[in-house]
């Protein structure tokens, strides 16, 4: 495998704008490992790529921390169901970084069906001066050995190693739509459709069922599992979204089938947004539980929501992504916009929260001051070294000059997966094809 | 009038959505399909409680049914057999008549086919949750608990033929 320069680059220069798009190269999922050294994306095309943050350097200030390729490999491959006369997508739905514990690095990626981890090992040295074997590693002729010479351990480049330690396949019937590694380090859960599995890291051939809300007669089917995390610190406690818009929180130890919530969070419906299309926009599309624990994200089509782990009747706070939309949603439905489903993310201290949208648009909501802003990730825009300038879109009304119309909108760019650094004011924004990373350098200490 | 109209413009995209999920690379989508037949079920009721004279008349029960969504090729299906299965048993045959189905699907007896998939909805519409969001359709509440698709189809004939309901349960 080792390294692989890539057809996707880091935004860090001007690039030749492509005018096509390879489905395969479209990115899927990012995700940074928990010191934020390492940066994971997955592709449509089954594939992961790996980046390494560079230590800062004083001979070259100008690259300082900036990541770069580390390693890139195959992690799924297109299946055929023969069963269901069904082909399995190759797409890497989530990667999930384990936390390390050694030298080697470790992580979960799913598509669909199967979850695989991979350990990610460097290998920097080599054996050299074999008694019997020469530099080819050829045994050497027995009779040239005359002296006894022991095998000294040499420096060599940087080889990247990857290999599948695990698959963890046949836990599901339906789509894996989400993976979370439990803060115990020894297990995790996948989720799809109607199942939540929890397996152990060292356990391929079997998983248990701790979730299961598949009706007796599916034509009785009014909701589905849309995304699932545990709990931080607590591992008896994890979280699941619905298509409902609603929340459960559920407590492992009070019973070895999860059906039962311990807390469910859900807001009553505003009669007046009523339409044919509320179910719709009210799915959560993702949940994320805080660093500090205390509280979840949520996103639906239109919103991002903060719940806090102590009030189960309605969020805390809620911020309006891109309500500009209400009004659009037939024309969204018709084109299937209105099924993208949205990633949200928190910063390391959890007082910024930050989630895509179209137009390569992004942004962010700070929970305290409750300013937000909208940035667009965009080669034009964002040379490097540039500081990224705020965007707005108008919606009638007085227009600024570089302000954007709600028709004028490029609704084929849209950004589903953000990344926020555990620690630092780096995110990792994922446009189709292409990867920005963006760090805040005035700021780069957490408020 | 304009309700009427813009249901039926919505019944025909979500019709046109699930046949497409169908043919998919990657298996149908459950969570998409859900939604889709959500949104179907709120412009069924929309498009049966205005007060309008309908848009379409619906035919004898011998009549409907395939016609409307597996398109003319390849004779009538069997009694009781699944009009979305065909859709897929001729692309396969016709590549080409995939799009004449499409077609037939949006001009073809809409009414009909909203009672074939209102049908399997009848689950859907008992078992509405208890809160607010059934209670919020106030007008529409007469013709729910009337079960909608008696007034369209024959409700014994229509209870053998689950389109909805049979992919659900294959996929």
């Amino acid at each position: 495998m080792g390294e692989d320069t890539d057809t996707r680059k880091i935004n860090h220069s001007f690039l030749r704008d492509h005018s096509y798009v390879t489905e395969a190269d479209i990115i899927s999922t990012v995700e940074f490992n928990h010191t934020g050294e390492l940066l994971a994306t997955g592709d449509k095309g089954g594939r992961v790529v790996i980046f390494q943050r560079e230590p800062e350097s004083k001979n070259a200030p100008h690259s300082q921390g900036e990541y770069d390729v580390y390693s890139t490999f195959q992690s799924h491959e297109p299946e055929f169901d023969y069963l269901k006369s069904l082909e399995i997508e190759e797409k890497i739905n989530k990667i999930k970084w384990l936390p390390q514990q050694n030298a080697a690095h470790s992580l979960l990626s799913t598509n669909d069906k199967t979850i695989k981890l991979w350990k990610i090992t460097e290998r920097d040295k080599r054996p050299e001066g074999y008694n019997l074997k020469d530099e080819e590693g050829k045994l050497k002729d027995l009779s040239t050995v005359t002296s006894l010479q022991v095998p000294v351990l040499k420096p060599m480049d940087l080889m990247v190693e990857v290999s599948p330690r695990r698959v963890f396949a046949n836990g599901h019937t339906y789509h894996i739509n989400s993976i979370s590694v439990n803060s115990d380090c020894e297990t995790y859960m996948s989720a799809d459709d109607l199942r939540i599995n929890l397996w152990h890291l060292a356990i391929t051939d079997r998983s248990f069922n701790i979730v299961d809300i598949k009706p007796a007669n599916m034509e009785d089917l009014t909701e589905v599992i849309t995304a699932s995390e545990f709990h931080p610190h607590h591992c008896n406690l994890f979280v699941y979204s619905s298509s409902k818009g609603s929340l459960r929180l559920c407590d492992m130890r009070a019973a070895a089938l999860c059906d039962k919530h311990s807390k469910l969070f859900e807001e009553p419906e505003d009669p007046s947004n009523r339409s044919f299309f509320s179910e719709i926009i009210s799915s959560v599309s993702d949940v994320k539980f805080s660093h500090s624990g205390r509280y979840m994200l949520t996103r639906d089509y239109l919103t991002v929501k903060v719940w806090d782990l102590n009030m189960e009747a309605r969020p805390i706070e809620t911020y309006q992504v891109h309500d500009y939309l209400r009004s659009k949603l037939c024309s969204l439905y018709e084109n299937d916009c209105i099924f993208d489903k949205f990633e949200c993310a928190w910063n390391g201290s959890d007082s910024v929260i930050m989630t895509g949208a179209y137009n390569n648009f992004f942004r962010m909501f700070d929970r305290n001051t409750k300013r937000d802003v909208t940035l667009e990730a965009s080669r034009e825009s964002s040379k490097p070294r540039a500081v990224l300038k705020p965007r707005r879109v108008c919606v009638g009304g007085k227009r600024r000059r570089d302000d954007i119309s709600v028709d004028s909108l490029d609704f084929t760019k849209k950004i589903l997966h953000t990344a926020w650094h555990p620690a630092e004011n780096i995110i990792a924004i994922a446009a189709t094809n292409n990867l920005y990373i963006f760090q805040d350098k005035v700021n780069s200490e957490m408020h | 009038m304009e309700f009427k109209l813009e249901a039926h413009r919505i019944v025909s995209i979500s019709l046109g959505k699930i046949y497409n999920s169908r043919v998919q690379r990657g298996g149908i989508k459950l969570h998409k399909n859900l939604l889709v037949s959500l949104v179907l079920r709120s412009a069924r009721q929309v498009y049966l409680s205005d007060p309008c004279p309908s848009l379409y008349l619906a035919g004898p029960a011998g009549s409907r049914g395939a016609a409307g969504v597996g398109g003319g090729p390849a004779g009538g299906p069997a009694p009781g057999s699944s009009p979305l299965k065909k859709p897929r048993r001729n692309s396969e045959e016709q590549p080409g008549g995939a799009a004449a189905a499409e077609e037939e699907m949006e001009t073809g007896n809409v009414a009909n086919l909203i009672s074939i998939f209102g049908s399997s909805f009848s689950g859907l519409l008992r078992k509405s949750p208890g809160g607010g969001r059934e209670e919020a359709e106030g007008e529409e509440s007469g013709p729910e608990a009337a079960e909608p698709g008696q007034i369209c189809c024959d409700k014994p004939v229509l209870r053998d033929i689950n389109p909805w309901s049979t992919a659900i349960v294959a996929f």
